[in-house]
């Protein structure tokens, strides 16, 4: 199986190919080496084959055949040409000279077969098999001459030039396919642990994460690309659980009571206006259990983080200026006092929607959570380190060590619980901030409570 | 609902809407309150109703078998149909609205809603006879409220004004006659998209009505129990 799948392996056949390339580069190269060589040494030995027969001819014509036998006989005597071969017969086809059997006269160029045992024993073996490349040409009287070279230079070199090349391509296959296989067993190891850890995703093993090597190399960025979004969705995963069981624990309660509501209605109502009371109550119950739910929803949505894609600029003067026109008279009706002060012109990017319905919520919370004659204050300036909004009160305030509590869901302090109230207005306010990369900071106003944004100064929020 | 549902012209009404119970149930209530609706099940009914028949409002469920709600009002739209829409849908999606009203939908309701705010919704967006391009004066009785100059009076008296207060009056006297839901006041005055734990409506409107009813024989401001409010001159 698994020589299979190396075989099958992107990597592997990428190497093969590059290797059935680069092979096919080779045999053009020695191709074109083996037509160059073999022509030049093919040139070489015609040129030298005519140069004697001209030579000899130009002495028969001139000197007669006697002549011209001389000068063969003193060639192949010389021993200087011992792969030279001669032919001189007369009209009626006797020899008159040369180290070839007479033979029926043959005009042009023609190949023979390398004879043996002719001169040295050692010579001829090695000639053995090889041919000769011959030119015969007509004599003037009927006479005929024949020149031939031996030809185991041309066909030495030619074997030689193919021997290379077998070795060459050989090598290079062979150094193509170990590289692949070296390239494509790395690269299935490190494939091999992501498949490993979305097998074990798939198995339930949630917290299962792909290694990495620290190499910042494709691969890796894969891996923790692969890895964070394997964290974004178990935080989705988490945040839904979260919704659920919270719809579970905390719904139940407010519809239990509302059960019991009307089963005591239907025991001991006589009256239509009983029932109408009754009805009256129950939608209101009814109302608040929806609206508990639609804020769970809605918290949970921007916990997913998919609003963050249409974020835009807002003129969060004009955000904090409108919550604060909202909310003067409620303050006052209550007996509060809400003091805003608002730098002018400040923006930053988000989503206006969200940020009015936090900064509602903050304020909401001081107006609820504090006594009659309670001042707040509802601040926005640039600071060097950045905008930072506030809402401080000088009411009773949050006890130090329930600080960090009170942005979870359905947490109520323990002064607040008889409030009406659903316990998620800060979770909301959390889950808005941490979309806007705002930092909230809980501090003591001395007395009371001081709630500080810092929003980011990043581009990205 | 029946303080000013006499006066109100009777409105052809196309629902889509494929929760055959919820279809019954609107379209019932809506014949009650004299309107004549046309409830269709599916998507190609109601595009084909669309953009053959004539009609003065459409409620379009977004969350329909076939078509998809959004995509119907983005096809009537194209093809040049410009009666209002009021998108209805089970999503409290937040991003919902926003894609709903950029297909073209004028207002948007989630479910679960009170029929009153749904009521108030149609009435609101009924057709209204066009206002005049450069209307700068609203008037009910003897309530003017001069856009421009940024004023109200009242039987000649000057009124004072929070900023808020005059948005809130502002709003109710482009509505004048129909009923304004406390949703509606805090999406259009307030810009909130949410359910507030305080009562910021009741809180401005007690202010406005001290600042307009007080002291004068009728009363302009009307609470509609168990919808909202209604500014209107008397009978």
């Amino acid at each position: 199986v698994r020589r299979i799948r190396l075989l099958r392996s992107t990597s592997f056949r990428l190497a093969a190919l590059y290797a059935g390339l680069f092979g096919a580069s080779v045999l053009v190269l020695i191709a074109m080496i083996y037509w160059i060589a073999s022509d030049a040494l093919r040139q070489q030995l015609t040129a030298a084959v005519d140069g004697e027969v001209a030579t000899l001819t130009e002495y028969y014509r001139a000197d007669g055949p006697d002549r011209a036998a001389e000068a063969i006989r003193r060639r192949l005597a010389s021993g200087l040409r011992s792969t030279t071969v001669y032919l001189l017969q007369d009209a009626r086809g006797m020899k008159l000279g040369g180290n070839l059997p007479a033979t029926k006269p043959v005009i042009g160029w023609v190949e023979l077969p390398a004879r043996a045992g002719d001169d040295d024993e050692a010579d001829a073996a090695e000639r053995d098999g090889h041919r000769l490349l011959a030119h015969g040409v007509a004599l003037p009287d009927g006479g005929f001459l024949l020149v031939g070279e031996d030809a185991f230079h041309l066909v030495e070199t030619q074997e030689a030039i193919l021997r290379a090349f077998g070795w060459g391509f050989g090598g290079t296959i062979l150094l193509a396919v170990i590289g692949g296989a070296l390239l494509s067993v790395g690269f299935l190891r490190r494939i091999d642990a992501i498949n490993r850890t979305a097998r074990a995703i798939i198995d339930g093993k949630l917290g299962d994460r792909v290694p990495v090597r620290g190499t910042n190399d494709e691969l890796d960025q894969l891996a923790l690309n692969f890895n964070e979004m394997l964290d974004r969705m178990q935080a989705l995963m988490e945040s839904l659980r979260q919704v659920s069981s919270d719809i579970a624990h905390d719904l139940r309660s407010p519809l239990s009571r509302l059960r019991q509501r009307l089963e005591g209605t239907r025991a001991r109502a006589r009256t239509v206006e009983d029932y109408a009371a009754a009805v009256d109550r129950a939608i209101a119950e009814t109302d608040a259990i929806l609206s508990t739910f639609a804020a769970l929803l809605r918290i949970a949505q921007i916990e997913a983080g998919t609003r963050r894609t249409t974020f835009s600029a807002v003129d969060l003067t004009d955000v904090f200026q409108r919550v604060a026109d909202a909310y003067t008279a409620v303050a006052e009706d209550r007996g509060q006092m809400l003091k805003a002060t608002i730098a002018r012109g400040l923006m930053v990017r988000g989503d206006r929607e969200l940020l009015v319905q936090m900064l509602a919520n903050l304020i909401e919370n001081a107006i609820r959570h504090t006594p009659a004659g309670t001042i707040i204050a509802l601040d926005l300036e640039a600071t060097p380190d950045g905008i930072v909004g506030s809402v401080s009160d000088n009411g009773p305030g949050i006890p130090a060590d329930a600080r960090a509590k009170v942005f979870q869901r359905f947490y109520r302090l323990e002064a607040s619980r008889t409030a009406p109230g659903n316990g998620l207005g800060l979770a909301l306010v959390a889950a808005v901030a941490d979309l806007h990369r705002i930092r909230i900071e809980l501090g003591d106003n001395q007395p009371g409570l001081r709630v500080a944004l810092h929003f980011s100064t990043g581009s990205d929020a | 609902m029946g303080q000013n549902g006499n006066r109100k012209r009777a409105m052809k009404i196309l629902l889509i809407e494929d929760d055959a119970e919820m279809a019954a149930y609107l379209a019932n209530g809506l014949r009650e309150h004299g309107h004549v609706v046309d409830p269709v099940a599916n998507g190609r009914d109601g595009l084909f109703l669309a953009a053959g028949e004539r009609y003065d409002l459409m409620i379009v469920d977004r969350m329909l078998p076939d078509l998809d709600g959004l995509g119907i009002v983005k096809t009537v739209r194209g093809a040049g149909v410009k009666t209002p829409v009021l998108f209805l849908t089970t999503m409290g999606g937040i991003d919902d609205r926003v894609e709903g009203l950029e297909a073209g939908g004028d207002d948007y309701l989630v479910k679960p809603f009170a029929f009153a705010e749904l009521l108030a919704r149609v009435n609101a967006l009924a057709r209204r006879p066009p206002l005049n391009a450069v209307e700068t004066v609203l008037r009910v009785a003897n309530l003017e409220m001069d856009l421009l100059k940024r004023t109200a009076t009242r039987a000649g008296q000057r009124v004072d004004l929070q900023p808020q207060e005059f948005k809130l009056l502002e709003y109710l006297m482009r509505h004048a006659g129909r009923v304004v839901t406390r949703t509606m006041l805090l999406e259009n005055v307030w810009e909130f998209h949410f359910d507030p734990q305080t009562n910021v409506v009741e809180t401005h409107i007690s202010r406005l009505r001290s600042k307009i009813d007080r002291g004068f024989d009728t009363e302009l401001i009307h609470t509609v129990r168990g919808s909202g409010y209604c500014l209107r001159a008397p009978d």
